[in-house]
């Protein structure tokens, strides 16, 4: 590793390693909300991984967007559901062991494929792509159809959500 | 093994987890989040390339995939609420109308 | 000139049409009856008039004959199939008989089915059948006369079952079709035979060919076309073995036994082997089957008519014999002779069916002769009429039926192209049959005191002038047509066969014997039946003989058990049970089915596990990935 023990990759390793840790502990707890925290983790290091990158912004959006929107809606609704389910009822759901033996498959699979395309030809680029303003402007530059194609999916997605809630509305009064 | 690359082996295994997650788990919601777990192993992926090629553009899709994955929730949350509203479980195995 | 034939063909057509549409229940409420008689008899009557100003022409053109080409029916490859009508001195014999004769019977139907509830349809019928046999006499070519054929098989299959509310009279109609058709196959064989040989349908052409000696057909085809146009002619002339229908198709009214079952329709096979004349003279050996067929069906026929207590039946079988004579004069070469035969069987053959109707008329439906007598003079018109008619097939010197039955006689004796004496032998014990079943049948319904019903006896009655006019008229040719020389006539056309040269001194002989028979057969009827203790007498001594010709041989018993039974079988069991049922329904179903249990085991796959889903997609993504791999 290009770099050899500089603080920053030292940084990124710890985090990765949390990050999968963490990871895998989401398979093995019981409580949801506990899972829920366990994915925080993960949100979290991964948005210091992006930070370590140089993807500042990415870093910023991932916090606040992932962890502060989407897991906080995620609790709220766990909480909203309480788990009432017996305490010797399994978390699994009886396809464990296929569950693990296709794991295994796909993580050869993957591999394979990485381990194959050694791409240690690239160079790092010290770009400043990831600047703020660089990035805006290509953002709103090259992609401007896919930003209104969002924009199109959120007002979807409004709509959507209004349904919901009338459907439910005439459902459960 | 550079740092693209270790990058790429931990995105491959938070995929490859949350995946699992999917199938093994028997609570939606769980089910839910392990989902997310799926896309955020993307979306580090992505970033790696990016940062590999020193194009913003894995970036820009990181981004947009943000705004999908946020909309998305914000969708299979209520219907997930919905469901166990009616049903009374959170067991995703419970919910097997199209048996058949 | 030049449509007369077309219009004699199409004036019944018309006919058809009209009363088919107005005189029946198609609209609504049919025409009147006297609109129905208008159109009914008057095309009839118009096509007769046609004929005789086409005979008129055919005479001025010194009998050359008349080539009328209708239209184009098909062109197929190289050949091409016209519809062509064409008038020579046969065709004119023939197209007179059956306009004539048939335009008389129209006249007397109108009296005969008044009141009956179909009377439209009666007359619609009549003519269609009027159509198809012009057609059939008229045709140039095979492929029209035997549209003609099939027409009147199905006409006369809708006329004899023309009250068919009554399931026996459907099944007769039924029975004659069949029959019929079983003939038509030969036919269609001998047609195509003729046509590979000769390229054309056109009969004229064949019959050039043939006797130019042009024709480049083998001796055995020549015998196997022969026999097939016989085997045709055998189903629609009521011979050996295709007779059965025609006592059954007395189940049909009256006038239609008269017009189709002996004056018209059953001569077509003797008109087809007329027609046909260069084959049959090219074919000795089939001549010779022809010849013994006919005399020996002439015989049972007569046996069998011996018997018979209906009176209809009588006259059926004795049809049957009469039309076995024909085919003996064909077999031995005689073809005008067959031809004059058939002429004069037409008129009294009608005179005596038309008779019958008027008793069975004047009784109000009886038909069982050991319930009438006394009849001479409560109805003398149609006693007389019948009397005369009698006596002329009986071959009472002078009338009709003597003269065409002697010369048949002769030349089966005589005859160089196949007369024997044993042909002339049994022809004319049948003839000695023939003259006494007749003159029975005309005692029992006539003479004597009365056997009738009482409640039947009062109200006997002569028929109307539209029934009795055309006995008048019918028993007249039956007296005087002998003298038309029909033979000489038409010996340009049709020669008559060479008399063998040391039997010629016989012909002095034979006409004596054959006068004496038909006296002896006379008296002997009288003699019996005028007491009627004497009958029973006699009918007692030969009781199983008698029980044998009641029972008609048991002929249709054993054709049902021999093929009847056995054809049904096969149908029920090989083809609806085995081949529809089985073969075609099942593999049907099995196909089916076979999709049923397959989407039953693969829907096992959807579980609707969400779970098990998932883990699919993760094993394919597994998969795809390797595969990418490997190949990339």
């Amino acid at each position: 590793m290009t770099g050899g023990l500089a603080i920053d990759n030292v940084v990124l390793v710890l985090l990765g390693v949390i990050a999968l840790v963490a990871a895998a502990s989401m398979l093995v707890i019981r409580q949801p909300m506990r899972v829920a925290l366990a994915l925080v983790t993960v949100m979290m290091m991964l948005g210091g991984i992006y930070g370590l990158l140089g993807v500042h912004f990415l870093a910023a959006f991932q916090v606040l967007i992932y962890v502060g929107a989407v897991m906080v809606f995620m609790v709220y609704v766990i909480m909203l559901l309480e788990v009432r389910e017996p305490a010797e009822a399994s978390r699994y759901s009886g396809w464990l062991l296929p569950g693990l033996g296709a794991f295994g498959l796909l993580m050869a699979a993957l591999g394979a494929v990485v381990g194959r395309g050694a791409t240690a030809s690239h160079s790092f680029v010290a770009t400043d792509a990831f600047t703020l303003t660089a990035f805006s402007t290509e953002f709103l530059n090259r992609y401007w159809l896919e930003f209104e194609l969002t924009t199109v999916l959120l007002v979807g997605a409004i709509v959507a959500a209004l349904a919901v809630i009338k459907v439910s509305r005439r459902v459960h009064g | 093994m550079d740092k693209v690359q270790l990058l790429l082996w931990l995105s491959m295994a938070l995929f490859a987890i949350g995946l699992l997650g999917v199938v093994i788990r028997r609570n939606a919601l769980v089910l839910l989040m392990c989902m997310e777990l799926m896309l955020n192993g993307v979306n580090l992926s992505l970033v790696a390339f990016s940062h590999q090629r020193g194009d913003a553009a894995g970036a820009i899709l990181v981004l947009l995939i943000f705004v999908v994955a946020t909309a998305e929730i914000a969708l299979a949350i209520p219907i997930v609420l919905l469901l166990v509203r009616h049903r009374r479980s959170m067991n995703v195995g419970e919910y097997s109308d199209l048996k058949g | 000139m030049s449509h007369t034939l077309a219009f004699i063909v199409l004036l019944p057509l018309l006919g058809f049409l009209l009363n088919g549409v107005l005189g029946t229940v198609l609209l609504g409420k049919p025409v009147s009856e006297r609109v129905v008689r208008a159109i009914g008899c008057g095309a009839p009557l118009a096509a007769f008039a046609l004929t005789v100003r086409a005979f008129l022409a055919l005479r001025a053109g010194d009998y050359a004959p008349i080539v009328e080409p209708l239209y184009q029916w098909a062109a197929v490859g190289g050949t091409t199939f016209d519809v062509a009508f064409y008038l020579d001195r046969l065709s004119a014999v023939m197209t007179l008989v059956v306009t004539g004769v048939g335009s008389v019977i129209h006249v007397y139907s109108t009296g005969y089915m008044h009141g009956d509830k179909s009377y439209g349809r009666f007359f619609a019928y009549l003519n269609l059948f009027l159509f198809f046999m012009l057609l059939l006499v008229l045709g140039r070519s095979l492929l029209v006369l035997f549209v003609g054929w099939e027409g009147v098989g199905l006409a006369s299959y809708l006329l004899i079952g023309f009250w068919f509310d009554d399931l026996t009279n459907a099944r007769a109609g039924r029975k004659a079709f069949i029959t019929n058709r079983i003939g038509d196959a030969g036919f269609l064989i001998g047609m195509f035979l003729l046509h590979q040989a000769f390229g054309t349908f056109d009969m004229d052409t064949i019959n050039a060919g043939f006797a130019s000696g042009t024709a480049s057909v083998s001796g055995v085809s020549v015998t196997l076309i022969a026999l097939a146009l016989f085997v045709g002619a055998t189903g629609k002339s009521a011979q050996i073995p295709l007779y059965v229908w025609l006592p059954d198709a007395m189940a049909g009214p009256t006038p239609v036994s008269a017009l189709i079952h002996a004056a018209t329709m059953v001569t077509a096979g003797v008109f087809l082997v007329a027609r046909m004349s260069a084959v049959y003279m090219a074919a000795p050996d089939a001549s010779q089957v022809m010849a013994v067929i006919g005399v020996a069906t002439a015989f049972f026929a007569a046996t069998m008519a011996l018997v018979q207590t209906d009176i209809k039946k009588v006259l059926a079988y004795s049809t049957v014999s009469q039309l076995g004579f024909m085919f003996l004069a064909l077999g031995v070469g005689a073809y005008g002779v067959a031809i004059f035969h058939v002429v004069t069987h037409a008129f009294f053959k009608a005179c005596l069916f038309l008779g019958a109707g008027s008793v069975i008329h004047a009784l109000g439906g009886e038909q069982d002769v050991r319930k009438m007598g006394g009849l001479r003079t409560r109805i003398p018109i149609t006693f007389w009429t019948f009397a005369i008619a009698t006596a002329a097939i009986a071959g009472i010197p002078g009338l009709a039926g003597f003269f065409s039955k002697d010369q048949i006689l002769w030349y089966a004796f005589a005859s160089s192209r196949g007369g024997s004496p044993w042909l002339w032998g049994v022809a004319a014990l049948t003839a000695l049959m023939t003259a006494f079943y007749m003159c029975r049948l005309f005692w029992l319904t006539f003479m004597g005191p009365s056997r009738m019903d009482a409640a039947v006896e009062a109200h006997v009655h002569e028929s109307p002038l539209s029934m009795t006019g055309v006995l008048m008229l019918l028993a007249a040719l039956s007296a005087g047509g002998g003298y038309l020389a029909i033979p000489r006539f038409l010996e340009a056309q049709l020669p008559l066969p060479a008399v063998v040269g040391s039997l010629e001194h016989y012909e002095h002989t034979l006409l004596g014997v054959s006068i004496a028979l038909a006296f002896a057969g006379v008296a002997i009827a009288i003699f019996m039946f005028s007491t009627p203790s004497r009958a029973e007498a006699v009918r007692q001594r030969v009781m199983p003989l008698h029980r044998l010709l009641s029972g008609r041989y048991f002929v249709d018993e054993l054709y049902e058990r021999v093929l009847v039974k056995p054809l049904e079988w096969v149908s029920a069991t090989v083809f609806l049970r085995g081949g529809d049922r089985a073969v075609l329904d099942g593999s049907l179903h099995g196909l089916a089915s076979v999709a049923q249990r397959a989407a039953a085991v693969l829907s096992r796959a959807q579980t609707g596990s969400l779970h098990l889903y998932v883990l699919l997609v993760m094993v394919g993504i597994a998969g795809a990935l390797f595969w990418g791999w490997r190949h990339g």
